[in-house]
């Protein structure tokens, strides 16, 4: 565990921008948002965010409309990697997203290439979480709102500096070039830091306690999918997809053929499953036609199809989509309702 | 790192029309793409799109690819507009492809519907190559009129062949059509098939596929016995992109065909 003071960060992140375009959280009115640092700014502002940002990561990873691949003159050909990131300010359900969508785009038999280049390329900085939103409920997943993996440095404020966690080697390289700002941390800034973790955990565990489910979310989902509550849940959902867009964990991408001045490019766009067309084929036909159909799919496939088939659910916690929505959706309380308000099954076909 | 967006040029080499509405665009990929019965492919028309389509022609030929298409969307559409000569791209295969080796041993009962003779044929290719490896094999074919029956110069060679039995039907009567008329499911009405010994392979529109598995089922068929092709709208073909699931089952990846004890439990899969 090291320490660095607060002028020493700031130099620290300065001496990034040589490597990186580094995108940081900062003040903008009365919101924080990610933005570029830019490299010749004397003193970067960086405002350190309490709990995870509106906007999640994924676009540094993920981004839509980015082109795959390319076909001119020269043949077919896949779409050149971007410029390395410093992310700040990434706290530990973004880390969790992003190993959640690694489950699918690296580590599986085909890999997406620019997620892939991007996950190799960006460095992160995490941050423990000094408070929460309302929305925040990582705790109902059984996570913790400080990083445990998948970082490379990790800092939190203690006794008026920083307390910097290495999380891997190059995180270790960025460490062991500047010996001079960093140093052995005191073990009272670790008491205080281990301090504060416990108690915004505990704030949080009270601040969801009466959204937990008796059952595990896969059982509650999966065993009563038949019940006619799922219409009452969508009963205000516009389909503005403000949730799929938001979600840290949300991946759906349609692949899109455009015309370029020099042949054709293929473009990976972000999806939403709540929209009509989204499973629609060539024909017209399509199998979710109704909203409540398409509404509790996106809640099969993210507590129970993707922990059956990558073992982890794909949910952060992270609350994004409570705030996003515009018809007062709160996935905490979809998911209690369903296990409490009892509805009688839908009556299915002979086949179904 | 290999870029699986990345088509393989292929040259449209020849187009055999089918039916009013449904051609065969036979194509020469720029190195053999093998494939087994069943796997689809993305085809795409450069700038314009790609939709998934399973071979219709036989695995053993891998360098010369046949995708029969019927025209019903943007990129088909399209497809039909063109003239042999041109360049399209292909990606793939994708899918697990029909179960042959569950077959092995068995007597297969081939429905289809429509286009959905188009993967069967590539089925029937690889039935046809090993006849000692199956056992018999009948197919049951229905199409709205007589000219829309697929591949027909193909037809009596197939009712030639040795333990192969075809029996084409049309949904309304026509002038001049001397075979059976009704749905497809009426062609199953008198199957004289060793059901211990039967696998039901089905492909064809998804209203057909629920009554001809309802018609299996009353047979006495197991679901375990029946496989589906079931369409759905696939992208990226290798479970990532979302679109395509049944339940916890991705088509791209796990299919298209599917068992039926499978997806029996999940709600609308059959619509």
């Amino acid at each position: 565990m090291k320490y660095v003071d607060r002028g020493g960060l700031a130099f620290f992140l300065k001496g990034l921008a040589q490597d990186y375009d580094v995108y940081a959280p900062r003040q903008v009115g009365d919101e924080l948002v990610l933005e570029r640092v830019d490299p010749d700014e004397a003193q970067p502002e960086v405002a350190w965010n309490e709990h995870r940002l509106a906007e999640s990561y994924k676009p540094f990873f993920f981004q839509t409309g980015k082109v795959v691949s390319r076909w001119t003159a020269e043949g077919p050909q896949g779409a050149a990697p971007t410029r390395p990131r410093a992310l700040l300010g990434v706290k530990a359900c973004d880390l969790k997203a992003l190993q959640i969508v690694d489950k699918v785009f690296r580590d599986h038999t085909f890999q997406e290439p620019a997620w892939c280049a991007a996950r190799e390329s960006n460095l992160i900085i995490a941050g423990d979480c000094t408070g929460s939103a309302d929305s925040c409920f990582c705790t109902l997943l059984d996570d913790v709102p400080w990083p445990k993996s998948g970082y490379d440095l990790s800092v939190a404020p203690s006794d008026g500096g920083w307390l910097v966690d290495v999380g891997s080697q190059k995180g270790e390289a960025h460490v062991a070039a500047h010996p001079t700002l960093f140093r052995e941390a005191p073990a009272h800034a670790v008491q205080a830091r281990d301090a504060a973790r416990a108690e915004l955990k505990a704030r949080l565990e009270a601040l969801n306690a009466r959204y937990r489910t008796r059952d595990p979310l896969e059982l509650s989902v999966s065993k009563n999918l038949k019940t006619r509550i799922w219409a009452k849940l969508a009963a205000t959902c516009v389909q503005c997809n403000a949730c799929n867009l938001v979600c840290p964990t949300c991946h759906c991408f349609l692949l899109h053929d455009v015309k370029t001045p020099d042949g054709s490019a293929r473009l990976s766009m972000w999806d939403s499953c709540f929209h009509s067309g989204y499973a629609r084929m060539a024909g017209g036909g399509t199998p979710r036609l109704q909203l409540t159909e398409r509404f509790k799919n996106h809640y099969f496939h993210k507590f129970v199809s993707f922990p059956r088939n990558w073992g982890v659910t794909a949910c952060t916690g992270c609350g994004r989509c409570i705030d996003a929505c515009m018809g007062r959706i709160d996935k905490r309380d979809c998911l209690y309702r369903l296990e409490t308000e009892w509805l009688p099954s839908e009556v299915l076909g002979e086949i179904h | 790192m290999s870029n699986a967006f990345v088509p393989v040029p292929a040259l449209l080499e020849d187009i055999v029309t089918e039916t009013p509405t449904i051609k065969t665009f036979v194509l020469r990929p720029e190195r053999p793409l093998p494939f087994k019965a069943g796997q689809f492919v993305q085809l795409e028309l450069p700038g314009l799109g790609e939709a998934p389509f399973t071979p219709s022609s036989d695995p053993r030929e891998p360098e010369r690819i046949e995708i029969t298409i019927l025209k019903t969307g943007l990129v088909t559409n399209a497809l039909h507009e063109l003239e042999p000569g041109a360049i399209l791209g292909l990606r793939g295969p994708f899918g697990k492809g029909y179960p042959v080796q569950k077959l092995a041993g068995h007597d297969v009962l081939v429905v289809g519907g429509g286009v959905g003779l188009a993967p069967l044929r590539a089925l029937l290719y690889h039935l046809y190559a090993e006849p000692d490896a199956y056992g018999r094999v009948s197919i049951r074919y229905g199409a709205r009129s007589p000219e829309e029956l697929c591949f027909q110069r193909q037809h009596e060679e197939w009712v030639a062949r040795e333990a192969v039995d075809f029996t084409p039907t049309i949904d309304r009567p026509a002038a001049g059509w001397k075979g059976h008329v009704g749905l497809v499911t009426t062609l199953l009405d008198d199957l004289d098939m060793d059901l211990e010994r039967t696998y039901a392979v089905s492909c064809g529109p998804e209203v057909m596929l629920k009554f001809v598995t309802w018609k299996l089922l009353d047979l006495g068929f197991a679901p375990e016995r029946i496989y589906l092709s079931m369409n759905r709208n696939m992208s990226c073909g290798m479970g990532i992109c979302g679109r395509c699931n049944i339940g916890t089952h991705y088509l791209c990846k796990d299919g298209p065909d599917l068992c039926y004890a499978d997806i029996k439990d999940i709600p609308y899969a059959l619509g």
